[in-house]
C-alpha cells in the first residue's frame, strides 16, 4: 500500500448581497416571476453598456479585508467568452489579471488544531441566468430562458491547493460562510444557489513534491456534499493509482443522489475562453480612504466574539458558541444585555432564554430572530423581573407566551393579569397552613421520613397561589412549619 | 435643387427661430430632394412617414410663432445612421440579423436631439455593423457616391455622407471606429468629425469595437458639425467611458477671421511621404501646405515611426473586440433565428451563418484567432503594446505642434467591386487608436470633379480648437461649399 496525500483546492462563488445587479439597475430578488428583473443591459440588447454597481465592489473589498487580502487599488474587468444561452452577451464580465483582492488567508480549526489556508484571489464577476427544461414535473422538448439571475453580482474565491482532507475543506467552507454571513456581503445559502463550490482534487505520494493529476468536481450543492464528493473522489483516485492506472485531467460532476462523481469533459475538451480586457468599463482606481472606510465597517467575527462572550459575560462554551455563530442572534443578545443593569448577573439567564424559549418559539412559527415579536428590550425586562423576584420562572413562561403572541411589554402583562409574585411571608404562611391542613396524607408521609413528599406539598401550595407565590419562600416556610 | 436646401444648419437655426424660414418648408424640400434623387443614391434605408414629418415640422413652426421656448435644433432635419437606437423604430445596422429588430430605447445622442427639437428624416445606410469602408457590405442596398455614381461613397457611414452631400439633409450622425465618418465624408466632399474618445456617449450605439467607437457628425461645413457636436456631447453615466465633461457651445469659439492661423503650429508626420498616394491627393496636399506657408502658418515635421504598424494593430484589436461584441447575436433572444436547427450548437451556427455577411464573419474569425490562448500574447497583447507606443509617439509629436495635418485618405474613392488598400485610412485610424479628435474638411475638386479632403487630428479633448482650425482651413480651401452634385 502506498501512502497517499490528497491535495485539495476550492473555487467558491458567492452571490453578492446587493439590491441591484452588478452591471445594471435590475433587482436581485430571488423567486420573482421569470424575466421580471431584466433590462436592456442584462438581456444584452444592441447598444447596451454595463455600468458598475459600486455597492458590489464594496462588498467584495469588505470580504477581502475580512480575509486579510491585499486590496489591489487598480483593478480591471475581463471578458470571458463562451456561448451558452444563460449568458446573453455570450461572454461573462469577470476579472483575471488584476482582481480586486489577491493573497488572502483564513484560519480553520480541525481536530482542535489551527491551520492557515492561503487564498489566491477574490474577484468580482456576474452570474448567469437559468435554463428551464421542466414545468412542474412535465419535461419540455424545448428550453425556456429565465434571465432574472443574469448579471447578479458574484464574488469568486480561489484557494491555494493547501487543504488536505474532506474535513479541512468542510471546515474552510463553514468558517468562510460564518464570516461572510457575518459581513452580510452574501447570504451564502448553498440550497438557494447563493453559494456554489467547485473542488479540485489530486493525489500524490506523501514524500512527493510535485502535484498529481488534477480533477475538478462541479455541481455540488451542499456543504455535506462537498465533504462526500471529496471523500468519494479520493477513494476513486486511490483505487486507480493502486491498480497501476493513470488519472486523466478532467472535469467531473457530483451526483448527490448516487453519491458518485461522473466524467463531464476531459482537458482536451476544455474551452478556450479567449479572455481580453473589458473595453466598456474603465479600469478603476480605489483610494486609500475608500478602503479604510470599508475596513471600519468590518464587524467582530464569530470566533473572537465567542471568546469575548465567555470572558466578559461568563457564558458557557456552549451558550457562547450558539449565540456567536449567527450575527443576528449575537447582536440580539448583546442589545438585550445592554438594557440590563447588572450585566454579569443577568448574562447567563438572558442567554438561556434566547437559546431555549425564544429559539423554540421562533422555530415553531418559522420566524427569523430579526423579525422576532419579542423585542430585545422586552426580553431584557422579563429577565430583570425574574431576577428581582417580581415573578417566578414559571409565571415568566406564561408571560413570555403572551409577549410572543402580542409583542407586548411584560410589565403590562403582569399588571393586567395580576401575575406579580407573592413574597409576603404572612400571606405565604397562610397558604402553607391551609395546604398542610387540607393534605394530611402527604404531610404524614413526609413526617414518616418520605422526604420526597415535600415536592408534592410545595406544588400544591404553588397551585393554591395560582403560581404567584415565591417558590423559594414556599419551600422554606413549609419546611419550617412541618418540622414543628 | 431648392435653394432652401443650401442654407447651412447653423443659419437655418437662426432663420427658423426668427420665423424667416419655416421648418415645414425645409422638411418638404428635403423629402422632395430625397424622392427625386435617392432612387439613384440609395442613402436611406428607411424614411419616416411624410405625414408625420410634416406634423412635427408644423409643430415646431407653431412653437416658434407662439414664442414658446424652442430647442437649439428646433425644426431642423437630420439623418441618423442605422446603428443608433431610437425607441420604437427599426435598427438594422444594415444586417439581415436585425432585419425585424425594434429598438426598445433611445440612445443618449437621440435623447439629446429629441430635446433639441431636431426632426428625424430617416435612417441611413451603412456597412453591415459598420464593418467596411464602402457601404457595400450593407445587407440591403449599395449607396453610390453622389459625385460619380460608379464610385463608392466610402463607409461605413456612407449613407449619411451621401445624403448630406446630395443636400437631402443638412447634417447627419454617423459612427467612427476606424475612420467610418471621416472617410466617407471626404469621399463625398463634406465635413466629417470624430470626437475625442469619451466626449460623446456611446450608449445606444450598436457596438463594433468598443474601445474605438465614437458617434461622429457629417455636415456640409465645419460650423454645422460643431453645432451638432455641441448638442450631442457631454457626460452620461450610462456610458462608463464617457468623460464627466459639460456640454460646450463649440460654435461660440469659432471666429470667421483667420486669426487662429497665426498662432497655430501644424505638424506633418515625416512618415506621410513613405506612403503611395493617388497623385491628385498628393498634389492637393502639397497645394494646401503651400497655402499654409503662404499665409505664414508655422509648419513642423513630426516623427511618428509607429504609423507603419497602424493597419495591423487596428485590425487585431478591432477584430478581437468585434468577435466578442457580435457574439450576442446568437439567434436566441432576438434577431434572426434559423428554423431548421437540430440542437443548440447547430442553432447558433445556422442562425449566424444565414444572417451575417462575409465581412462580418471574416472579422469574427480573425478576432477569435488573435484572442485564442495560443495567440493572445503574440497577437492581441502585442498589438496593445504597440498601441501604447503609438500613443506615446503621438503625444511627443504634440509637444512640437498643435495638430497633425494629412490628406484624409491615400486613395480616391474606387469603383464598386474594387478594393481600397489596407493603408488607405491610416491617418484617420491613428485618431481612433489614440482616442483623439479628427476632422476631415473638403479642400478641392479633382479634374474629374471628385472631391479631395484633408484631415486634422488634435490632442485629446482639444475638440474646440480642432473646430477653429478646421473652420479656418475651410475658409482658405478651394472647395465650393455651395456646389451640390447634379445627377
Amino acid at each position: 500500500m502506498v501512502n497517499y496525500e490528497s491535495v485539495i483546492g476550492l473555487e467558491v462563488h458567492m452571490q453578492i448581497n446587493t439590491k441591484s445587479k452588478v452591471f445594471c439597475e435590475c433587482s436581485t430578488r430571488f423567486g420573482s416571476e421569470p424575466n421580471l428583473n431584466t433590462c436592456i443591459i442584462c438581456t444584452s440588447q444592441p447598444g447596451a453598456i454595463p455600468i458598475l454597481n459600486k455597492k458590489a465592489v464594496e462588498a467584495v473589498i469588505k470580504t477581502g479585508l475580512a480575509l486579510s487580502f491585499n486590496i489591489n487599488k487598480e483593478s480591471i474587468f475581463t471578458r470571458k467568452q463562451y456561448f451558452y444561452p444563460d449568458s446573453p452577451k455570450n461572454y461573462q464580465i469577470t476579472q483575471s489579471d488584476q482582481p480586486l483582492c489577491s493573497r488572502g488567508k483564513l484560519s480553520i480549526i480541525v481536530k482542535g488544531k489551527e491551520k492557515i489556508i492561503n487564498i489566491t484571489r477574490l474577484h468580482l464577476e456576474e452570474d448567469t441566468g437559468k435554463l428551464v427544461h421542466k414545468v412542474g414535473s412535465r419535461k419540455l422538448n424545448y428550453s425556456l430562458l429565465d434571465l432574472n439571475r443574469a448579471g447578479v453580482g458574484l464574488m469568486e474565491l480561489v484557494t491555494e491547493p493547501e487543504l488536505r482532507s474532506p474535513e479541512e475543506a468542510f471546515e474552510f467552507l463553514n468558517e468562510l460562510k460564518n464570516i461572510v454571513e457575518y459581513l452580510e456581503t452574501s447570504e451564502c445559502s448553498m440550497e438557494e444557489g447563493k453559494m456554489r463550490c467547485d473542488v479540485n482534487v489530486s493525489m500524490r505520494h506523501v514524500e512527493q513534491q510535485e502535484y498529481g493529476t488534477k480533477v475538478e468536481i462541479k455541481n455540488i450543492n451542499s456543504l455535506s456534499g462537498v465533504r462526500n464528493a471529496i471523500t468519494y473522489e479520493i477513494e476513486r483516485q486511490k483505487e486507480i493509482l493502486d491498480s497501476g492506472g493513470k488519472l486523466i485531467q478532467e472535469t467531473r460532476l457530483w451526483e448527490a443522489e448516487k453519491k458518485i462523481t461522473k466524467s463531464m469533459r476531459s482537458k482536451e475538451g476544455a474551452l478556450d475562453y479567449r479572455y481580453f480586457p473589458e473595453p466598456d468599463l474603465v479600469p478603476f482606481a480605489l483610494t486609500n480612504s475608500f478602503i479604510e472606510g470599508l475596513r471600519k465597517e468590518i464587524p467582530e467575527f464569530p470566533r473572537a466574539r465567542k471568546m469575548r462572550f465567555i470572558k466578559d459575560y461568563g457564558l458557557t462554551e456552549y451558550a457562547a458558541s450558539y449565540l456567536a455563530s449567527t450575527k443576528v442572534i449575537a447582536d440580539y443578545y448583546e442589545k438585550a444585555l445592554s438594557y440590563m443593569e447588572d450585566k454579569k448577573a443577568s448574562s447567563e439567564l438572558l442567554a438561556n432564554w434566547i437559546f431555549t424559549e425564544l429559539n423554540a418559539k421562533l422555530n415553531v412559527s418559522k420566524i427569523f430572530i430579526s423579525k422576532s415579536p419579542v423585542s430585545c428590550q422586552n426580553l431584557a425586562k422579563l429577565v430583570s423581573l425574574i431576577l428581582d423576584g417580581t415573578i417566578s420562572r414559571k409565571i415568566a413562561k406564561t408571560v413570555f407566551d403572551e409577549m410572543f403572541e402580542k409583542s407586548s411589554d411584560p410589565e403590562k402583562i403582569i399588571k393586567e393579569k395580576g401575575f406579580t409574585q407573592i413574597s409576603d411571608k404572612s400571606v405565604i404562611a397562610k397558604i402553607c397552613e391551609e395546604v398542610i391542613y387540607e393534605n394530611s396524607k402527604a404531610v404524614s408521609e413526609f413526617k414518616s421520613g418520605k422526604k420526597k413528599a415535600i415536592g408534592a406539598i410545595v406544588g400544591l401550595a404553588m397551585k393554591k397561589s395560582k403560581g404567584q407565590a415565591n417558590p423559594q419562600l414556599v419551600n422554606k416556610i413549609l419546611l419550617e412549619k412541618l418540622k414543628t | 435643387m431648392d435653394e432652401i436646401l443650401k442654407i447651412k444648419a447653423n443659419d437655418l437655426r437662426s432663420k427658423i427661430c426668427s420665423g424667416e424660414v419655416k421648418s415645414l418648408n425645409i422638411v418638404k424640400a428635403c423629402v422632395t430632394r430625397i424622392k427625386k434623387t435617392d432612387s439613384k443614391i440609395r442613402s436611406f434605408l428607411k424614411l419616416n412617414e411624410n405625414k408625420l414629418l410634416e406634423q412635427e415640422a408644423t409643430c415646431s413652426d407653431k412653437k416658434i410663432e407662439s414664442g414658446k421656448k424652442c430647442g437649439s435644433l428646433e425644426g431642423i432635419p437630420i439623418g441618423i445612421k442605422d446603428n443608433i437606437m431610437m425607441k420604437g423604430e427599426s435598427m438594422t445596422s444594415a444586417s439581415k440579423y436585425l432585419e425585424n429588430y425594434i429598438s426598445p430605447y433611445d440612445a443618449t445622442v437621440i435623447e439629446k436631439l429629441k430635446k433639441a427639437g431636431a426632426i428625424f428624416i430617416g435612417r441611413t445606410n451603412m456597412d453591415e455593423f459598420a464593418m467596411g469602408g464602402s457601404t457595400e457590405t450593407s445587407a440591403y442596398q449599395k449607396t453610390t457616391n453622389p459625385w460619380s455614381l460608379e464610385h463608392i461613397p466610402g463607409g461605413s457611414s456612407g449613407g449619411s455622407a451621401a445624403a448630406v452631400s446630395m443636400g437631402m439633409v443638412p447634417f447627419a450622425l454617423g459612427s467612427d471606429t476606424g475612420g467610418s465618418v471621416r472617410q466617407p465624408a471626404s469621399f463625398c466632399g463634406i465635413v466629417g468629425y470624430k470626437p475625442s474618445y469619451g466626449l460623446i456617449s456611446r450608449y445606444g450605439v450598436c457596438a463594433l469595437a468598443s474601445s474605438f467607437d465614437q458617434v461622429g457628425t457629417l455636415s456640409k461645413n465645419v460650423k454645422d458639425s460643431a453645432l451638432l457636436a455641441s448638442i450631442v456631447m457631454g457626460k452620461d453615466y450610462k456610458d462608463p467611458v464617457c468623460e464627466p465633461r459639460e456640454q460646450i457651445d463649440c460654435i461660440s469659439y469659432i471666429d470667421d477671421n483667420l486669426e487662429v492661423l497665426k498662432s497655430v503650429k501644424v505638424g506633418i508626420p515625416r512618415q506621410l511621404f513613405n506612403y503611395k498616394m493617388d497623385t491628385e491627393i498628393s498634389e492637393n496636399f502639397n497645394k494646401a501646405v503651400d497655402k499654409f506657408k503662404f499665409l505664414s502658418v508655422k509648419i513642423v515635421e513630426v516623427d511618428i515611426p509607429s504609423y507603419k504598424y497602424i493597419p495591423a494593430l487596428y485590425k487585431i484589436i478591432m477584430c478581437a473586440e468585434v468577435s466578442a461584441n457580435i457574439a450576442t447575436f446568437d439567434g436566441i433572444r432576438y434577431g434572426y433565428r434559423a428554423l431548421n436547427a437540430e440542437n443548440l450548437d447547430d442553432e447558433y451556427a445556422k442562425s449566424r451563418a444565414e444572417s451575417l455577411g462575409y465581412e462580418v464573419k471574416k472579422r469574427i474569425l480573425f478576432g477569435t484567432y488573435v484572442l485564442g490562448a495560443k495567440n493572445y500574447y503574440r497577437c492581441y497583447h502585442q498589438a496593445q503594446k504597440v498601441r501604447t507606443l503609438l500613443i506615446n509617439q503621438i503625444s511627443d509629436a504634440y509637444k512640437k505642434c498643435d495638430f497633425i495635418f494629412s490628406p484624409a485618405t491615400l486613395q480616391m474613392p474606387v469603383k464598386f467591386g474594387e478594393t481600397l488598400s489596407e493603408e488607405c485610412d491610416v491617418f484617420l485610424i491613428a485618431a481612433n487608436l489614440a482616442g483623439l479628435p479628427g476632422i476631415t474638411v473638403p479642400y478641392n475638386f479633382t479634374n474629374s470633379s471628385m472631391p479631395v479632403g484633408m484631415h486634422f487630428m488634435g490632442s485629446r479633448f482639444s475638440d474646440v480648437k480642432l473646430f477653429q482650425i478646421a473652420n479656418a482651413f475651410e475658409k482658405i480651401s478651394d472647395f465650393d461649399l455651395n456646389k451640390y452634385p447634379e445627377l
